[in-house]
């Protein structure tokens, strides 16, 4: 069997953050990806935390395509008729260092991927990894099509699905209780006009999250991004909310409905659909993260459950690349003490508990739970703009006092046994 | 039988979208010509069965881009790939370009059979394979549908409208085939790892005796936009049956559907 040191499977951008540290420090490196090329398959909302990684290869992220730095997070709570938007625009967003950007995945996994290239990885695209070969307990390569090419260590980053992490026995078949299904498009307009239409000093650029009826109070909300020249807009639903309410509406009409919500429509006028995509994300949070090494492996980015979604962020991006990185480490160690074995593995899973990685899942454990309350997505939404819409109302008589009427929303909203009990649940979050 | 395959790598023309009527190429892969993977094909199977070796020639602005996209051809298995490299590659008009392969190809040890794609991907103008021929002083077929070796000579086949034409060759000899010749390989991750051994060699344009000077286009591209049309906002009236009728007139008067 032909062997090299290391073979990635997956070309998304925790397959390449690994490959690139690998390669970096002249290891013998294969990324083998199935799409046409590397960024072809991935699907992301379309905001990168950099902070949270800038310390990782550093001379990275000055020179990385980029799309617009966020200087506008808005959310907005989509009620029956009333939505309200909540606008934070500040300086520290951007100042010094931009904490995060958007971005469009087909650019910069391709460009990632060429950085590889340029370190001597080889990145090998058009490539199904059909099987992850076992022997003894121990993964000792993977199977392409005919081929068998064995490795000392494979980093297993082929993203949410496990369709080779599951039959080779590293983790559990994704469950459609922890997942969540969303939907995309990248929608072109003019650099000025997106400018226009999010109030945006040239180049720099927003995040709008949406709850409420863009999914039909299903679990899960809307999102949107501005590119340079394009916004990604979309819609993620908890699989299993979406199939227990066993609704007429097929999920991925609830993209086409969010763009036609009086909201939405004028945002994307004149804008030509340049892309469609849909994928899964896992959200099972960190109850649901499996062992991330063993006898010949690690487990990095989507493939080990490392997403988050904690209502206003959602991340995974940096969870992926942070991943890839410690991977590259911990088998760099490895490598050293000529260890491929789970004992010589296991500073992987040691870094990612002291980094932010695991560290930001422990904290955002009641998340999953939370996110389980439906009024979240129906109630509350509706009930925030009522009571905004009570608050600047001016009728026909005498208008009461601000303080009552705003009490009134609350005592008619909130003041229920089942808003104190999201509340309590809420504590923890 | 020592074969050279002509290959242009181009932005993966399924990738390009175009934008204001310009076609955007930005984060657009490389690829190798979809008829340049068929001619290729022919190679590998003309030397499977009659011995030999084939070059993949490619007259390109040397990057890594290139690199790995020649790669494909020695992953299909092309034993050789030299890179013509010419910084200005991408001006080269076709009698440019086939004066630098031409050169190239005197200056390989052996050469007795090159094969082309009918047109590139992207500009298509099928003139190159002519061209060079013509230069190299040596008998030129296009568009074959089969190619084989017989002896000291080439055999090909070409549809024409209503028949089969068989011709034969004597070597050297060029060829363009047509991309019903076969279907080419997909290469084995097996033959990509092998790829990467296999030799590639990068020539200069004095290398091969050229002169960039020389090569200066001697036409110039003023638009290569497709001709818009107006719509001709012809209404038909009248019963359905009348406006079928007219509608199937007016098809036929435009040349749209019968003689
Ligand atoms: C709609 C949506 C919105 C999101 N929004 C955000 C956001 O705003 N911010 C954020 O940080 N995160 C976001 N995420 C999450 C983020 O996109 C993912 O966490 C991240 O892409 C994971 O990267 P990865 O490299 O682990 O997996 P992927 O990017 O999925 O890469 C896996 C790669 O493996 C390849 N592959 C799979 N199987 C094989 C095989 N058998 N052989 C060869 N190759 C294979 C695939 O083609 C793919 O390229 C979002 C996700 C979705 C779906």
């Amino acid at each position: 069997m032909e062997k090299v040191e290391c073979i990635v499977v997956g070309g998304g951008l925790a397959g390449l953050s690994a490959a690139y540290g690998l390669a970096g420090a002249g290891a013998e490196v294969m990324v083998l990806e199935r799409g046409d090329y590397a960024g072809a398959k991935n699907v992301t909302g379309g905001r990168l935390y950099v902070s949270p990684i800038r310390g990782f290869y550093p001379e990275l992220w000055e020179e990385a395509p980029f799309e617009r730095p966020v200087a506008r997070e808005l959310i907005t709570m989509m009620g029956d008729g009333a939505h309200t938007t909540f606008e934070l625009a500040s300086d520290h967003l951007v100042a010094g260092p931009p904490q995060s950007y958007t971005v469009v995945r087909a650019r910069l996994d391709q460009w990632l991927a060429e950085k590889v290239g340029e370190k001597g990885g080889m990145v090998v695209p058009g490539m199904k990894v059909d099987e992850l070969l076992r022997k003894d307990g121990r993964i000792v390569g993977i199977r392409a099509g005919e081929d068998e090419i064995g490795a000392d260590v494979v980093v297993v980053a082929e993203g949410v699905l496990r369709l080779l992490a599951e039959p080779a026995g590293l983790a559990a078949r994704p469950d459609e209780k922890d997942h969540a299904l969303g939907y995309k498009e990248v929608i072109e307009l003019p650099a000025g006009v997106i400018e226009d239409r999010w109030n945006l000093n040239p180049g720099e650029g927003a995040a709008q999250l949406f709850l409420g009826t863009v999914t039909d109070g299903m679990m899960g909300g809307g999102f949107l991004y501005t590119n340079k020249e394009s916004i990604s807009l979309g819609v993620v639903v908890g699989m299993h909310a979406m199939k227990a309410d066993g609704r007429e509406i097929e999920s991925h009409q609830l993209l086409e409905r969010f763009k036609e919500l009086p909201q939405i429509k004028p945002l994307v006028a004149g804008g030509t659909v340049a892309e469609y995509s849909a994928h899964a994300i896992p959200e099972g949070g960190i109850a649901k993260v499996p062992r991330l090494y063993g006898d010949g492996y690690v487990l990095a980015g989507d493939a080990a459950g490392l997403s988050l979604n904690a209502l206003v962020t959602v991340r995974g991006m940096d969870f992926a690349i942070a991943s890839g990185y410690h991977a590259a480490q911990a088998m760099l160690r490895a490598k050293a003490a000529g260890d491929f074995s789970a004992a010589g593995l296991a500073s992987y899973e040691a870094a990612l508990r002291d980094s932010f990685v695991l560290k930001d899942l422990e904290t955002a454990r009641a998340y999953p739970q939370f996110m389980e309350v439906p009024r979240l997505f129906r109630q509350y939404p509706t009930a925030v703009s009522r009571l905004f819409e009570d608050v600047f109302t001016v009728g026909p008589g005498p208008t009461p006092p601000l303080v009552k009427k705003a009490w009134r929303g609350v005592k008619r909203d909130f003041l229920r046994p089942s808003t104190l009990q999201d509340a309590w649940l809420a504590r923890k979050l | 039988m020592d074969i050279v395959v002509c290959v242009k790598t181009n932005p993966d023309p399924q990738m390009v979208r175009i934008k204001d009527r310009e076609p955007v190429i930005e984060a657009v892969p490389f690829k190798l010509g979809d008829l340049d993977k068929n001619a290729l094909e022919t190679a590998i199977q003309v030397r499977d069965a009659a011995g030999g070796k084939v070059v993949a020639l490619t007259v390109a602005e040397t990057n890594r881009k290139i690199k790995e996209t020649i790669k494909d051809a020695l992953a299909m298995g092309a034993d050789e790939a030299v890179i013509v490299d010419d910084p200005a590659a991408a001006t080269l008009d076709q009698a440019g370009v086939a004066t630098v392969i031409a050169a190239a190809v005197k200056k390989l040890p052996a050469c007795d059979l090159l094969l082309f794609g009918e047109g590139s991907s992207d500009n298509y103008t099928g003139q190159v394979p002519s061209r060079v021929a013509e230069k190299l002083g040596v008998p030129q077929v296009g568009y074959a549908r089969k190619v084989e070796a017989a002896g000291d000579a080439v055999r090909c086949e070409r549809s024409m409208d209503e028949m089969i034409e068989t011709l034969e060759l004597p070597l050297p000899a060029a060829v363009t085939v047509v991309s019903e010749i076969n279907e080419p390989r997909i290469p084995s991750l097996m033959h990509i790892m092998k790829a990467g051994s296999k030799p590639t060699q990068v020539w200069s344009l004095a290398d091969i005796g050229l002169d960039a000077g020389a090569l200066a286009p001697k036409q110039e591209v003023l638009s290569n936009l497709a001709e818009e049309q107006d719509r001709k906002h012809i209404v038909f009236e009248g019963t359905v049956a009348e406006q079928a009728e007219a509608f199937v007139n007016a098809l036929v008067k435009e040349g749209v559907v019968g003689r």
